[in-house]
């Protein structure tokens, strides 16, 4: 640089590095899982109470992992019958369901041509490990209908190695189109009560116009139908930060 | 002889079937709201009364959180077919009921109508309504037992006072 002077330019420090705190950011947007939050009904707040509590001594014990819907999963469970005593299973998780100790998660994979679907119960003591291979949303939060698509989308290679996490905060969301096998299909996925947004629709127009038949534009306008969980969620939020913390 | 017993049992089901389809229930319902909002007391059958009741005063919370609110607008647009009674929502009945924390409604039984199906009425009306009130809480009358010993008491209390 030219100097104004004779003299040698005046010493610039570098600029201080920003540090970009991301400890408190994810405080604020916790995961909790599906499981935990009771359903509408009339049932005593009792019972769902002391399966909290259960869920949260088994958690202590054994990690269950956050995940999603779209998630690659390697799941080793207690089997008398195998050499090993374990038996490993991989697959897309494609269904989160069941509330409290009963949850459970559908994983699915193609095997030598031929699909398998496995339900899991999240709490069973026969579950000996989960493993998160691979971290991805989908658009949907219901994939069964990868039961009616090409096999390609359901295939996870078995000996996958996981995928390093490289943020901390957001997790990816796929928005791939499946395509999907010839009609009939299991269920009638083109219909509107499924929205359905993950699937490549290769039908003719009439056909998706002949669907929106069955649309039933006034449900979103339903107020009873609402269930504001937020409260509910902070209360469960409360409490497990508070058990899980002694 | 009755071998199978039909009982009331809903299994969990909370929605009453009205009109001809579950359109024309939120239609049915959606008139009656309209009604409420503009009239503030309305005279129905109860079981619509009813019905109505949980959807004006979810349509109020809505109301509560502003007119800037994409979704509250858009609800209050749906449930008020009378245009101009989206401000009174608003303008009018958000505010009156902003200190209260639910239960906007009151809904009290009247007899029968006298029409040929003898239906069950009901009249619902919005608290704080300008009208003059249904329900006049009357006293008890001072001939009651419990009123002539407090009566009593009250003269005892006096005279030990002025002695």
């Amino acid at each position: 640089r030219v100097s104004s002077d004779g003299k040698p330019p005046k010493f610039q420090p570098p600029p201080k590095p920003v540090i970009i705190d991301r400890k408190t950011k994810k405080e604020e947007s916790r995961f909790l899982s599906p499981e935990f939050i009771p359903p509408r009904g009339r049932k005593d707040p009792l019972k769902y109470y002391i399966e909290r509590k259960d869920m949260i001594q088994r958690r202590k014990v054994f990690n269950i992992p956050e995940f999603y819907v779209g998630h690659i999963l390697a799941v080793t469970t207690a089997n008398p019958l195998a050499s090993d005593k374990s038996s490993r299973f991989v697959g897309i998780c494609i269904q989160r369901g069941g509330t409290g100790l009963g949850a459970t998660f559908v994983l699915r994979n193609v095997i030598e041509d031929q699909g398998v679907e496995i339900c899991y119960e999240l709490y069973s003591p026969r579950i000996q490990a989960i493993e998160v291979l691979k971290l991805e949303k989908r658009l949907d939060e219901n994939l069964m209908y990868l039961r009616d698509a090409l096999p390609e989308y359901s295939t996870v290679d078995v000996n996958m190695k996981p995928v390093p996490r490289m943020d901390h905060e957001e997790i990816p969301v796929n928005k791939v189109q499946v395509r999907m096998k010839p009609k009939p299909w299991s269920k009638r996925w083109e219909r509107p009560k499924y929205n359905i947004k993950g699937i490549k629709f290769e039908l003719p127009e009439h056909k998706m116009q002949a669907a929106q038949k069955w649309s039933q534009p006034w449900l979103e306008f339903d107020m009873l139908r609402e269930y504001d969980t937020s409260k509910i969620e902070e209360k469960i939020r409360k409490e497990l930060s508070e058990e899980l913390e002694k | 002889m009755r071998l199978s017993v039909a009982a009331a049992i809903s299994h969990g089901r909370v929605y009453r079937r009205l009109g001809l389809s579950p359109r024309s229930r939120l239609d049915l319902l959606r008139n009656l709201v309209t009604a409420l909002v503009r009239y503030e007391r309305i005279e129905t059958p109860w079981a619509r009364a009813d019905e109505m009741r949980g959807y004006a005063e979810r349509l109020i919370d809505y109301a509560k959180r502003g007119d800037k609110d994409e979704r509250a607008m858009r609800m209050a647009d749906f449930w008020l077919t009378e245009k101009d009674l989206v401000h009174k929502l608003f303008k009018v009945l958000a505010p009156r009921f902003q200190p209260h924390a639910g239960s906007y409604t009151r809904l009290l039984q009247i007899p029968n109508r006298d029409g040929l199906d003898r239906a069950k009425m009901a009249v619902i009306e919005l608290k704080g309504n300008p009208l003059p009130p249904l329900v006049r809480p009357r006293r008890d009358s001072d001939r009651t037992l419990l009123n002539q010993l407090l009566k009593g008491y009250r003269q005892d209390a006096q005279r030990a006072r002025g002695t």
